[in-house]
């Protein structure tokens, strides 16, 4: 079990994910009612998977 | 709480996830250390970060809350005092011996340093306490989501315990310390917000002080007696029963937590790893136990906050978190906060299937059952302890649900057992005429010790089975109190039978005791890799807290 799989290429895809469904959540509501809130997490959380995939991809690039 | 699509798919995602980690670990697993002991391989980061998250169950994250809603600001002792000093204690001063010792177990170091009897009583009272644990959690969650969600008990059993046998089965330990770290972040970003969004309409921190009474907004202010402050607790049995006794017990030898850093790539690292971890634990109050101190700021300002009453007709204040959740979070991030409290129970309840397959492979069938088998078969029977261990665990989880008392039991059981297991661990790794005697009938004194305080004492109509000599204000104190009795009978017990008793030879113990031990030199070190600098820092922060919010 010599090179394991990168967990933070797995946490980043995940809260890419979860950020991307909140924000096509938020655009496609038609409630006015609605807060923005899932707008806020999904933006959050879309910008912390996208950190952790690029933390992922430059380190990989390193060991190379 | 109604949920809609987009909830169910943040779920499915999140389940997907968890299994597919286990699926694609599966490869790189070929034998039973690959397995049970991730072949001491893991980054510092992963180990730092599920060594608390293996605490961070469902228990925590409910019970947190629910004690933020009891006792305020009093709960962060479980925290500033309940783990910080012991933290960096195991980092700095245990993580040697038991990482040096390449011992793979924290039973398997008590065979070295003592016996195998001392050894055997530990993992057979572990590996029962483990799956126990396990189920409890499994029934808690399953509970949970029929409250909240109305989901069927069967169904939530079922779907819970096969998605955590797929990736422990598929992926073991790794898998379980991924799906730890994982949910680690799915916890802190997904209940992060429900704080912030809280506390704006509870009119931020001036809002809280003013709603809030001002007895539960203090850490230390009332605690010379039990009378005087929420927790029921006098300062005595706070420093030495929590700050002591329960917390070394606790984060120094529960090999569920130590486990994780055992796995270490090197002995530096397993040192870090529960010293770096205490920074995020210090800070760890603000997302699990405000949600509860926000709760009560907003019940005495506006209506449809209040807590629902369990069957007995008391404040069910476990729904704290939940009550929170579903009046706060629309529709798309509850599905995330849902998840975030699935995985804390998933989670919990693998990282005690994972301490228990290890325990029972290397500390019961290898050392008692066959001892010089292929590494492959070590590792069926790893794998085959996991299924176990899952199955065992939907039989507790129904048991629980026929009988109550038993989650109480068990509760009450692990803590005889933790509290005394400290005093033979200090003694075995710093005083050298400690013997393997000793060791045995002083945990047994001990724990004996425990259960016969708690049957001779009484807390929220709980106790005194044997007669009542003395009620305490909470059923904390009562507990705090038990703890560092039995530390100190089994401490006493174990000195005097060692007096009286034949030690080992000294050059057995090299790597085991303290003074026999050659010191390492960490003045070369940079400070960010010297773990008494790093735990130092992180003290004093600590200190800074308790000061703070006095």
């Amino acid at each position: 079990m010599k090179k394991l799989l990168d967990l933070r290429f797995v946490i980043g895809l995940f809260f890419l994910l979860v950020g991307g469904l909140l924000l096509v959540y938020y655009l496609l509501n038609t409630d006015i009612t609605q807060t923005s809130l899932n707008l806020k997490c999904g933006s959050v959380f879309v910008v912390f998977g996208m950190s952790m995939v690029a933390l992922s991809y430059f380190s990989k690039i390193e060991e190379e | 709480m109604k949920l809609q699509l987009i909830d169910y798919l943040v779920i499915a995602v999140y389940f997907l996830f968890v299994v597919t980690i286990g699926y694609v670990l599966k490869k790189k697993i070929k034998t039973g250390n690959d397995f049970l002991m991730s072949n001491r391989n893991i980054p510092l980061w992963i180990t730092s970060l599920a060594f608390i998250s293996a605490n961070l169950g469902a228990q925590e994250v409910l019970g947190m809350a629910a004690n933020g809603v009891k006792y305020g600001l009093y709960t962060v002792h479980f925290y500033w005092l309940g783990a910080s000093l012991a933290m960096i204690f195991l980092g700095v001063y245990m993580m040697p011996f038991y990482y040096g010792s390449k011992a793979r177990s924290v039973p398997e170091y008590l065979a070295l340093r003592y016996d195998e009897k001392t050894r055997g009583f530990n993992a057979v009272t572990f590996a029962v306490m483990t799956v126990f644990s396990s189920g409890i959690s499994l029934y808690a969650l399953a509970m949970l989501l029929k409250i909240i969600l109305g989901w069927d008990f069967n169904m939530s059993v079922f779907l819970a315990a096969g998605i955590v046998l797929a990736y422990t089965f598929l992926g073991g330990l790794t898998s379980a310390v991924y799906n730890e770290v994982l949910q680690f972040f799915l916890i802190v970003l997904g209940v992060a917000p429900l704080v912030i969004i809280g506390m704006d309409k509870a009119g931020g921190w001036q809002g809280i002080v003013q709603h809030v009474a001002e007895a539960k907004m203090h850490v230390w202010k009332g605690m010379a007696s039990a009378s005087t402050n929420p927790m029921g607790v006098d300062a005595f049995s706070l420093v030495f029963g929590l700050g002591f006794v329960l917390a070394f017990g606790y984060w120094c030898t529960d090999f569920l937590v130590v486990q994780r850093a055992m796995i270490s790539r090197n002995l530096n690292e397993a040192q870090r790893t529960p010293i770096i971890a205490t920074l995020p634990k210090i800070l760890m109050p603000a997302v699990v136990i405000m949600p509860g101190i926000i709760l009560l700021a907003l019940q005495s300002e506006f209506k449809g906050f209040e807590l629902p009453v369990n069957a007995a007709g008391e404040l069910d204040y476990n729904m704290a978190l939940p009550v929170m959740l579903s009046k706060l979070y629309p529709n798309g991030i509850l599905g995330v906060g849902i998840t975030a409290l699935i995985a804390s129970f998933m989670s919990g309840m693998a990282g005690n299937v994972t301490a228990f397959n290890t325990v029972f492979t290397f500390d019961i069938y290898q050392s008692y059952i066959k001892k010089d088998a292929s590494e492959k078969h070590y590792l069926y029977v790893g794998k085959a302890t996991t299924i176990a261990g899952i199955i065992i665990s939907i039989a507790t989880a129904y048991v629980a649900r026929n009988f109550n008392s038993i989650m109480d039991l068990l509760q009450l059981v692990f803590g005889f057992v933790n509290a005394p297991l400290f005093a033979t661990f200090f003694l075995g790794m710093f005083w050298k005429r400690t013997t393997a005697n000793g060791a045995f009938y002083g945990l047994l004194s001990g724990t004996a010790a425990a259960a016969l305080t708690h049957g001779l004492t009484m807390a929220e109509g709980k106790g005194g089975w044997l007669a009542n000599w003395h009620t305490f204000y909470s059923g904390t104190g009562q507990a705090f109190t038990i703890a560092w009795i039995a530390f100190v009978v089994c401490f006493a017990v174990t000195v005097l039978v060692s007096l009286v008793t034949k030690p080992k030879a000294e050059e057995s113990l090299v790597g085991l005791v303290y003074s026999l031990t050659p010191k390492q030199k960490d003045a070369a070190k940079v400070w960010y890799k010297n773990p008494l600098i790093l735990g130092l820092i992180i003290l004093v922060i600590t200190v800074a807290l308790n000061i703070i919010f006095f």
